[in-house]
């Protein structure tokens, strides 16, 4: 089958139901759809989620009493909506959110290779594409759903993430020229003596930006926000097509807390852990790796609690007249300080 | 596009907005109010004087209903010339300013949340909750206290009123200045809310906006200052005025008057005489008629001036109640600082005026 030997199916089987893929993707969006209430209502001096679940007042299990509740509820299709569109979007939204998993490197294979679900030496690109599609998902959402708030969010939506793709892009520039490649774990292996984040601090920061407008976290919540639009582009879905949306969201989350540990805090790599390395070396770079991602998401969490809404025109002006010299700025540095960096990872 | 906001809408409360829009901006405004008419000036014909306080708290229930309450209870207490107690005015400025402060803080709560700054909304809402306690402690109801009374007040202060409420009110002016905080060392927050929807004093004095945003708008005029009523002529306060006019002054005015209310209040809690708290002795009552003639108050409540037009044909009931509402009076401003503006900042600009749809509506 598909030319595996037994052990590989396994190991294939292993890491597409449980980790990287879909067990830990939807634990981690449990923890921190769970995580994220507490934090917040910390906060805002409330206490948050409270009772459901083992613990006495930690409320563990309220994200998934919330996931039943949406799961029984009627699914509701407004009258004049695009039927077909307006069904298909969730779907893909989740769909192509989960997809971006399958290409992220998450620990060295025992077996020599890396703990991947499907290896590609072009998996930075393979994720930006990914990434370019979200936009079409929530205009298409949002057009479908026949609700002049959800065009009005789609049409922002689609303006923010086109225009924030761009820094982006221009960042990774700097760490392509770095790790000469596109090749996620080999961008790891590059930081192997000193990370990204040291030699590319103001690209850190644009990224760490513009991802936080590419997932809709406040202060960059525009296309959601409720003020104003209601809910954006998913202000009609229901039930079982809105747990979608939101698991979308949170698996987004996932992978560009993934993705910034790889690219800047140099993915698994870190000083072995006694008890796991004993085990197996793999599992002391996966602790590693989730310890990396899990400061990332707090600091993409905490915006919600510390910031007011911008403006859209306030946003797109920022976008375009700050991150994006800034990001040119980093990748010229890059290339002017080359005789400096190129000995640190071995060049 | 149209774009009806409102009724059912996150920010709009009660009110619906017909909005022409082009993409994300806004090119024209209309108000559509209405939603929550009830009539109080025509069910306030029916009721006599005493059933009547009531009925007008319904108009700010939620907000300042001491305010509200004491405009009509002046306006009947001027048309029968009844002289009440010291001790009932002092209660009833100490309610008022406590009213104020509560209605204050709603509103700078909900400052935070037109911008989806949620932890602003959760720390003043907190915060309300301690001087609603002492609203309980002094009335026994939490937003509609019918406090004042023909005559004077309905309760006296509790023991152990004055120092707990000087306790409360020391803890909520040290988090004022986190508030204080929050608005003008948040950058964020200040692109939002400054050079937004600037109201120039004189175009507020022409489209006769009343009360703090009158006074954000940099025009120096209150009631409990120009023309004083109860006893606010026996307190030294200031009267704080904003610069711009734009939404951070009106948001931050709410704020300097929770300042100056506190001010106040400790000058009221120490001055506070003992004697009765009602006009009349046990057993006599207030006369339940009034005598023929009309009369007219204002008060200053949270929003900014109330104004009551009593008529009376000399029966038990009133002939007419002519209630003018601070909400109404300001809601011309919308419309006028409305067009040709980002989506974005409509909820902005509508919170900051501090508006309720209940008393724009009546």
């Amino acid at each position: 089958m598909l030319g595996l030997s037994f052990v590989e199916l396994i190991e294939l089987f292993i890491k597409v139901l449980i980790f990287p893929g879909t067990l830990f993707s939807l634990l981690f969006s449990i923890i921190v759809i769970w995580f994220e209430r507490k934090f917040l209502a910390r906060m805002h001096l409330r206490i948050g989620p409270l009772h459901v679940g083992p613990f006495n007042r930690l409320g563990l299990f309220q994200p998934i009493a919330d996931f039943l509740k949406l799961v029984q509820k009627e699914i509701i299709t407004p009258s004049k909506a695009n039927n077909f569109l307006y069904r298909l979007m969730p779907m893909l939204a989740a769909f192509l959110s989960a997809l971006s998993i399958a290409f992220i490197p998450y620990a060295l294979d025992p077996s020599g290779g890396y703990w991947v679900i499907f290896y590609t030496p072009l998996s930075l690109l393979v994720i930006l594409v990914i990434l370019t599609a979200k936009p079409f998902i929530m205009v298409g959402a949002g057009w479908a759903a026949n609700n002049k708030y959800c065009t009005i969010g789609a049409l922002r939506a689609a303006f923010q993430l086109l225009a924030y793709e761009i820094p982006i892009v221009l960042s990774l520039v700097g760490i392509v020229i770095v790790a000469r490649s596109f090749d996620l774990a080999k961008i790891v292996e590059a930081q192997s003596s000193v990370w990204l984040i040291i030699l590319q601090p103001i690209g850190f920061i644009v990224i760490l930006i513009g991802m936080m407008a590419e997932l809709l976290r406040r202060p960059f919540d525009i296309p959601l926000a409720e003020q104003e639009v209601v809910f954006g582009w998913p202000t009609e879905y229901t039930g079982v097509q809105f747990a979608l949306v939101m698991v979308s969201e949170y698996f987004d989350l996932c992978v560009t807390a993934s993705l910034i540990t790889i690219l800047f805090l140099g993915g698994w790599s870190g000083p072995a852990i006694p008890l796991l390395h004993d085990i197996s070396p793999m599992l002391s770079g996966i602790f590693w790796f989730l310890l990396k991602m899990a400061v990332i998401t707090v600091i993409i969490i905490m915006g919600r609690g510390v910031f007011p809404r911008l403006r859209i025109d306030q946003l797109l002006e920022s976008g375009w007249t700050i991150l994006i010299p800034f990001a040119i700025i980093q990748i010229l540095i890059t290339l002017a300080t080359a005789q400096w960096w190129l000995p640190l990872i071995g060049g | 596009m149209k774009l009806s906001m409102g009724p059912q809408h996150p920010v709009t409360s009660h009110f619906r907005f017909i909005l022409d829009v082009d993409g994300d901006a806004v090119l024209n405004f209309e108000w559509d109010v209405g939603y929550t008419h009830r009539g109080i000036e025509k069910i306030a014909e029916n009721r006599i004087y005493v059933q009547n306080i009531p009925v007008v708290e319904r108009i700010n229930s939620y907000c300042d209903s001491i305010g509200t309450t004491l405009g009509y209870v002046e306006v009947v207490e001027e048309l029968m010339d009844i002289q009440i107690p010291d001790r009932a005015k002092y209660l009833r400025v100490i309610a008022a300013e406590l009213n104020r402060i509560a209605s204050h803080l709603y509103a700078v709560s909900l400052v935070g949340i037109s911008a989806g700054f949620e932890t602003m909304l959760m720390w003043t809402i907190n915060d309300r909750e301690l001087i609603l306690d002492l609203l309980v402690k002094l009335s026994g109801q939490r937003i509609t206290y019918t406090y004042p009374t023909i005559g004077g007040v309905r309760w006296d202060m509790p023991d152990g009123f004055k120092e707990e409420a000087l306790e409360r009110l020391g803890y909520l002016e040290k988090r004022l200045e986190d508030y204080y905080r929050m608005m003008a060392w948040n950058r964020t927050f200040q692109m939002r809310f400054k050079n937004v929807g600037i109201l120039k004093s004189s175009d507020a004095v022409g489209l006769g906006i009343v009360g703090p945003n009158l006074r954000a708008s940099g025009v120096k005029v209150d009631v409990r200052k120009d023309e004083p009523y109860e006893v606010y002529d026996r307190f030294d306060f200031e009267v704080p005025t904003g610069k711009n006019g734009d939404s951070f002054d009106r948001a931050s005015m709410r704020l300097k008057e929770i300042e100056q209310s506190i001010v106040i209040l400790r000058q009221a809690l120490k001055d506070i005489p003992n004697g009765p708290i009602k006009c009349s002795p046990k057993g006599s009552k207030v006369p339940p008629t009034a005598p023929r003639g009309e009369a007219y108050s204002r008060v200053e409540s949270a929003r900014g001036e109330f104004g009551y037009y009593l008529v009376s044909d000399g029966k038990s009931k009133p002939y007419r109640l002519k209630i003018s509402t601070p909400s109404f009076r300001n809601l011309p401003a919308l419309p006028f600082l409305c067009r040709n503006i980002p989506l974005g900042d409509i909820p902005v600009i509508f919170i900051t005026f501090d508006y309720i749809p209940l008393d724009v509506d009546r």
